[in-house]
């Protein structure tokens, strides 16, 4: 029982940070991008590779792996954000296909549908990360820490420019802001934090494949932001912890088969995406925001 | 009534066609400073498109604008607002989802990069003008409030307090008057008067002929894309052919 | 002789692809709704096509009339239920966007619980490939494929420029307003966009399930391409959408000739950002599809 919830909680970990990140460029940017699981993708493979390759330690890989994501972002970002924002949409789900393909197709590096095992174990100056209780650490550590980025980026001029480019792009250009760089490094920012949690992850399960980089990550991590609540702090963290607490939840009512709990859990979250957008198109948390609070 | 100083801006020859309807069609006038300029004229007349040229929001077909003496046709439209042209909406534009102080903060944020110049003092600089601009329009008040629940004279305020605080030396103001009562435009119009004296140009577009004779040191008068007159109020207001084109468009 | 079989492939895809791509952005034109639930009701009409045809013994036209009504209803009920309450409040792209994603989310899994998540495939006479000449196989289907897709194309292409409800539908697409003054309410003519939509979803499905078999997973994939060939052929360009399908379709079959089957999909993709980057107005859009 106690490994199984130090587990839950080191997996709820990454994917806060892979929430909180992508609610950056969604929520506060107004910039819906489809590609997320491929800059978690991105931070995972360069991290295993750089442990395994050049043995570097968990900061290096992490660093390299943080690079590789905002250049391939920045690649992404900067023809497809000069036009609308459909295009965007677009793109990023491009992006997203063929990175699964060259994630298992590029045998060489990625080691194809296999993918990469055998990943050493997390070493920092003077701490070499062992036992999963220690990875958890390190978790809540890396989480608070891009916590911290994002909330201080948000309440900085930068965040400033980007919830007046979301709410309206004609008047904030009107205003001198140069929308397209604006939007292309919270971008590349975004997708440079979303390249942690990747290390994280190959580090803790010290093996990684194409799975868990697929479009159905960047879906699941898009209802994680929308269900908790788009453009709040804790939202993000609300959504993944909801929904990463669904399959144990399902798999204690009476009478679902097991093999339908992976589909049932899809449907619930797709349902509870379509009812808010309908009801409560701030998410969950989103009320605690209420515009009536702030009289 | 002053004729204003230097030429500030000057268009030349500008046309914009959208789908074969000529929307500003070969169009020269100019900016004078320290001056209300007013653009009159039916629906249609091709204003607020002539606006949208100047700050480059639109491309112009042909003809040129120049700004201090320099061409600005083709430069992106946030250079042209960097370099002191500040405008409002006719829909205001405001910045909804965020409060009303973020709303005139940012304006003042040009840079693009995650920080600004200037540190902390800098940024204690940006918030005093800030608040000095919704000093000057009577918002200080409600900065904590959300754009979006103000009520409209506060939210149009609100939209002049932006190029307040940006800084603009030449202001284009979209029916800045339009749907305020007669409180609210007495507070609108000291406001005006006080910026002309603050060396600011102004360029307003407007409807209402009490209005733009209450306001005006010089009108220009356009009608289907082109400009039919420039000059001091009293000679284009008691004009029997552009009186006949201004009220023959509401008698149809 | 590769070649040329790919090519005759390539075609009967392109044609699929050119009938939902068309109805997307049918949709997306007039009603600026980014319907990408559009996957889910060519899962939805694949699937009651497969299951009154192989598995009820059916026949095909049965089989083609209930896939028509359910999807027709899955259309209009999308337009009622979902996105007309959520752009009365809201009207945001984002916010449709992801209702109409959860939707597809929704239909996929259950589409997937009901009947399974093979590959199922209807099998019909015409689609016994015949050796037309040494190792070039081709089935009847293949041109039935291109004639359906003319024949639609022909049949929307009249209602849009003959008909009063037709000429409105392109007008909503310009200016709403201007609709209303032409005596036609806007309401009504986005359920006429929704209904058309979805019911170019149905041939395309069927012809699928036909060629190449359907699985749950292929809304997505549906999704994806008239997304692409919508954006490849110009936004707010019908005829752009078909070629921008018959483009896609043709690529995604003749990247087989020099690739791995593998890489085919990102073949699709490599087009799209080769679009987005050099030519964001797609072939037929027009200029500066950039505000």
């Amino acid at each position: 029982m106690w490994a199984y919830l130090v587990n839950l909680a080191v997996l709820i970990s990454i994917n806060a940070i892979l929430a909180v990140t992508l609610n950056f460029v969604l929520g506060y940017a107004g910039i819906f991008s489809m590609a997320h699981a491929v800059f978690f993708g991105v931070g995972a493979y360069t991290a295993a590779l750089v442990a395994m390759k050049l043995s570097g330690g968990f900061l290096l890989s992490t660093a390299a792996g943080m690079a590789l994501a905002g250049l391939i972002s920045l690649a992404l970002a900067l023809p497809a954000l000069r036009v609308r924002g459909e295009y965007f949409v677009a793109a990023s789900l491009g992006l997203q296909m063929l990175a699964m393909t060259v994630f298992s197709e590029w045998k060489v590096v990625t080691g194809g549908i296999g993918g990469i095992t055998n990943i050493p174990p997390a070493r920092l100056p003077g701490w070499t990360v062992a036992s999963p209780e220690q990875y958890l650490v390190l978790c809540l550590v890396c989480l608070a820490l891009v916590m911290l980025a994002v909330a201080t980026l948000v309440r900085s001029s930068f965040g400033r420019s980007l919830k007046a480019i979301r709410d309206d792009e004609t008047a904030a250009s009107a205003f001198g802001k140069n929308v397209a760089v604006i939007k292309t490094l919270a971008v590349v920012v975004s997708s440079a934090l979303a390249a942690v949690a990747g290390s994280l992850y190959a580090f803790y399960l010290s093996f990684v494949n194409v799975e868990s980089f697929t479009l159905d990550t960047s879906v699941v991590l898009m209802a994680m932001v929308i269900i908790g609540g788009t453009a709040t702090l804790v939202g993000p963290v609300v959504g993944t912890v909801l929904i990463l607490l669904l399959p144990a939840a399902l798999s204690y009512l009476p009478g679902l088969p097991q093999s339908e709990i992976g589909s049932i859990q899809q449907m619930v979250y797709g349902l509870a995406m379509v009812l808010l957008m309908i009801f409560r198109p701030g998410g969950i948390w989103g009320f605690r925001d209420n515009p009536k609070d702030d009289r | 009534m002053s004729q204003g100083g230097a030429v500030l801006l000057e268009t030349r020859e500008m046309s914009k066609t959208f789908g074969g309807l000529k929307a500003v069609d070969n169009v020269s006038f100019a900016l004078r400073e320290g001056i209300v300029t007013t653009l009159v004229g039916p629906n249609g007349a091709g204003k607020t498109t002539l606006f949208n040229l100047i700050t480059g929001h639109l491309a112009a077909d042909a003809g040129d604008v120049t700004w201090l003496g320099n061409s600005i046709r083709g430069v992106p439209h946030w250079k042209i607002a960097q370099s002191g042209i500040g405008r409002t909406f006719q829909d205001l534009k405001l910045f909804d989802q965020m409060t009303v102080e973020e709303n005139v903060l940012t304006v003042t944020e040009r840079g693009a990069w995650l920080w600004q110049g200037g540190g902390r003092t800098g940024l204690a600089a940006r918030r005093a003008r800030a608040l000095d601009a919704l000093d000057a329009v009577g918002l200080s008040g409600r900065r904590r409030a959300r754009a979006i629940d103000l009520a409209y004279a506060e939210r149009k305020f609100l939209s002049v307090a932006r190029i307040l605080a940006a800084g603009a030396r030449l202001w284009l103001l979209d029916e800045p008057a339009s749907g305020l009562d007669p409180g609210s435009y007495d507070r609108f119009v000291t406001l005006v008067r006080d910026q002309l004296r603050h060396g600011i140009t102004i360029c307003i577009i407007e409807h209402n002929l009490d209005i733009v004779k209450g306001i005006s040191d010089r009108i220009a008068f356009l009608d289907q894309g082109r400009l039919l007159a420039e000059g001091e109020p009293q000679a284009i207001l008691n004009d029997p052919a552009l009186a006949a084109i201004y009220f023959g468009e509401r008698a149809e | 002789m590769l070649f040329l079989q790919l090519l005759i492939n390539g075609l009967q895809l392109g044609a699929i692809y050119a009938l939902t791509a068309v109805g997307f952005a049918l949709i997306f034109g007039s009603t600026k709704v980014f319907h990408v639930a559009h996957g889910a009701a060519f899962t939805i009409a694949g699937y009651l096509f497969w299951w009154s045809v192989s598995v009820q013994k059916w026949h095909w036209a049965a089989g083609l009339a209930l896939a028509v009504a359910v999807v027709l209803a899955f259309g209009l009920a999308m337009e009622r239920l979902v996105y007309r309450p959520i752009q009365r409040h809201e009207g945001a792209f984002f916010t449709v966007f992801i209702a109409a994603f959860g939707t597809q989310i929704i239909v996929q899994n259950l589409v997937g619980t009901v009947f399974g998540r093979g590959f199922e495939t209807v099998t019909v006479g015409l689609s016994q490939a015949v050796e037309v000449a040494p190792n070039l196989f081709v089935a009847p289907i293949a041109g039935v494929a291109l004639v359906v897709a003319l024949v639609f194309f022909l049949g929307l292409n009249l209602f849009l420029t003959r008909t009063h409800v037709g000429t409105g539908l392109r007008a909503l697409a310009d200016n709403p307003d201007l609709v209303r003054v032409y005596g036609l309410e806007p309401t009504r003519l986005a359920q006429v966009a929704f209904a058309l939509g979805s019911v170019l979803v149905v041939p395309a499905a069927a012809l699928t399930a036909v060629t190449q078999g359907i699985n749950p997973g292929l809304g997505a994939h549906i999704m994806l391409i008239s997304l692409a060939a919508t954006i490849v052929g110009g936004i707010g360009s019908l005829k752009g959408a078909a070629y921008g399908g018959m483009l896609l379709g043709l690529a995604e079959s003749l990247a087989v000739w020099k690739l791995d089957p593998q890489w085919s999909e990102a073949v699709t993709f490599v087009i799209l950002f080769a679009f987005i980057i050099f030519r964001p107005a797609g072939f037929l859009g027009r200029p500066h599809g950039a505000k």
